[in-house]
């Protein structure tokens, strides 16, 4: 599913304050396989989390994704590739605080060439699967963080994309959310996604639906 | 993507935003308010100034005595009118008469109910009026800034004119212009001729000037050089001169509010630059946020484009509601006393209802084009970079 080869990501490239993010990073993630990548702060797991999501660009290396090169793609292509492909959870959940649940959902919908009505069925899939469609109608800002992240996972699912790729997803979440989150994941394995999760939480330690740990540090793969 | 499911979301994004864009749609109107009504004002000026006009005589004859305008003898007319190509010489009595309580100045118009009127709007006038009754006594019918000053000192019904011999003649209203009658009426009194002979102090064989009708635009340069040969102390006014003196006047004060629009065009677009370039945090993030889920860099663009252009579409249709109803329905209050002045009479008109939508458009390309651009490029700028960086 995901073939990463040779990859390397340096910021601020041919500057003074160059820094290498990722250095040859080698990685082969099969269909529905979840995956987590361990290490500390800066050890560069966001960073490749965003590169397998096309959200920056590698400075070098292979990537391909379900058969298809990712690694340079021009961004209308890039754009097109992450809302067919990728559904990602992020840290900050990075929701619409204004807007309302079931409207949040639907953002990566309505550039799809789907009908109202078509939308409006999947996000109704989308909020079962993650169970938050009591709470379709009201404000995001009015969400506690649980049910934020229930908001994300729904968004993640609703374009049926066959990756999910989670940022530090408990890192604002009490204990007893981050074992929902840890229970959503057999939902993700049920339903045939290929999960990648970035994290440093020991939770996701020696979990049954965790098909493997990868240990990143100063942006080496050093355990896979 | 399915426009009603895009405009869906536009909608519904500019109502949950509508906080973050109250203070510039408001900005905006007031703007568009002001600049519209101006043009609207300036526009229905110009067009009453063109028919009052095109109502006006050809040519209008002055004795001139040292330099001055004096009264001039009616018999001259007869002379005048039998130059070749002249269809129509009228002695007018015409002139000034101060209203001492308000300091303000009435044009007194002498006529001859029963000949040809100098102005279509005069003779549309007599054609409503039941000339038996109006001249069955000294009778006047004033324009709209004369009642308003004279009703201000209850002269409801007449008004005692203080002739230059001293003697006081008493002139009874018998009606009034309609406010719908041109701004150049509402200064007026019309009364008969000998009447309007009396109030100004002309002695009986005299008038003010003769008006002329020349109905072929090539025998006009003849009529005139033949009139001052007739008699070398004439002056000939053509209708372009006080088209030009009209013009002039009202450019001077077009030219004030120019510089007006130019400073309010300068704020305004500051505003934008400044709203929309200091583009908060919280539109970077939502900016990221699309990025992230797939909106591409042009979808992202439509989006926040099409966002303002409904704020500043709405902002400019509101304003230029708000400017027709101040400026057709109100007539304009303080805006007309600053554009047209009263330096003689505050006016007491209604405006014709007339608009050029060429000056609309212009408007509407000048507010608009600043808006979009200063939209544009903020959101350009942080839709190409990278979404990580937009949602820190």
């Amino acid at each position: 599913m995901i073939h990463i080869e040779h990859l390397n990501k340096v910021y601020n490239e041919n500057a003074a304050n160059a820094y290498t993010a990722l250095h040859d990073i080698n990685l082969h993630i099969r269909p529905a396989e979840t995956v987590v990548l361990k290490g500390v702060s800066g050890s560069g797991k966001s960073t490749l989390l965003s590169i397998i999501a096309t959200l920056i660009k590698p400075s070098s290396g292979e990537l391909v994704v379900d058969g298809e090169q990712i690694a340079k793609l021009p961004d209308t292509h890039a754009s097109h590739f992450r809302n067919a492909h990728i559904g990602f959870i992020f840290q900050a959940f990075n929701l619409f605080d204004e807007l309302s649940v079931k409207d949040n959902i639907a953002l990566p919908l309505i550039v799809t060439g789907m009908s109202q009505k078509s939308i409006d069925e999947k996000v109704q899939q989308a909020m079962k699967i993650a169970h938050i469609s009591h709470k379709q109608d009201q404000s995001v800002q009015n969400l506690s963080g649980g049910e934020k992240q229930r908001c994300a996972i729904a968004r993640a699912l609703v374009h049926e994309p066959k990756i999910i790729l989670c940022d530090e997803p408990t890192a604002n979440l009490d204990r007893e959310n981050s074992l929902k989150f840890i229970e959503t994941l057999k939902q993700f394995k049920a339903l045939g996604k290929t999960v990648v999760i970035a994290t440093h939480d020991p939770l996701f330690d020696g979990l049954e639906s965790v098909d493997r740990t990868i240990v990143i540090e100063n942006g080496k793969i050093t355990s896979s | 993507m399915p426009a009603n499911v895009f405009l869906n979301f536009l909608f519904l994004l500019i109502y949950r935003h509508g906080s973050k864009h109250i203070a510039v749609f408001l900005i905006s109107t007031l703007v568009v308010m002001l600049f519209s009504s101006v043009m609207l004002l300036s526009h229905a000026v110009e067009e009453d100034i063109k028919v009052s006009l095109a109502a006006q005589p050809d040519f209008i004859v002055q004795k001139i005595h040292a330099g001055k305008a004096v009264d001039i003898p009616m018999e001259w007319a007869d002379e005048i009118r039998s130059i070749r190509g002249v269809s129509v010489a009228l002695p007018r009595v015409y002139g000034s008469y101060f209203y001492t309580p308000n300091s303000h100045y009435f044009t007194i118009v002498g006529i001859d109910p029963f000949d040809k009127q100098i102005s279509t709007s005069l003779e549309a006038l007599l054609q409503e009026t039941d000339l038996r009754s109006f001249l069955s006594e000294d009778q006047m019918i004033i324009g709209q800034g004369v009642k308003a000053q004279l009703d201000q000192h209850r002269y409801f019904d007449h008004y005692l004119f203080k002739a230059p011999n001293r003697t006081k003649v008493r002139v009874g209203i018998y009606k009034s212009f309609p406010k719908e009658s041109s701004i150049v009426s509402s200064d007026m009194a019309v009364m008969e001729l000998d009447l309007a002979k009396r109030v100004l102090g002309i002695e009986e064989e005299f008038s003010t000037d003769i008006v002329l009708f020349v109905p072929n635009e090539l025998e006009r340069d003849n009529v005139r050089e033949k009139i001052i040969l007739q008699h070398d102390d004439l002056r000939v006014i053509e209708k372009e001169e006080l088209a030009v003196a009209y013009e002039q006047l009202f450019n001077y004060r077009g030219g004030v509010f120019l510089l007006l629009y130019m400073i309010v065009l300068v704020t305004f677009v500051l505003i934008l630059y400044q709203r929309y370039s200091m583009i908060s945090s919280a539109d970077k993030k939502e900016i990221g946020i699309l990025r992230a889920l797939g909106w591409s860099i042009n979808a992202v663009i439509k989006l926040k484009i099409m966002e303002s252009l409904v704020v500043g579409l709405s902002a400019f249709m509101l304003g230029l509601l708000l400017a027709y109803c101040y400026v057709f329905l109100l007539d304009a209050p303080l805006l007309s006393s600053l554009f047209l002045g009263h330096g003689n009479l505050p006016l007491d008109i209604v405006f014709n209802r007339s608009i050029d939508f060429g000056m609309l458009t212009l408007l509407f390309l000048f507010f608009i084009m600043p808006y979009v651009a200063a939209v544009l490029i903020p959101v350009w700028r942080i839709a190409i970079t990278d979404p990580v960086e937009a949602m820190k």
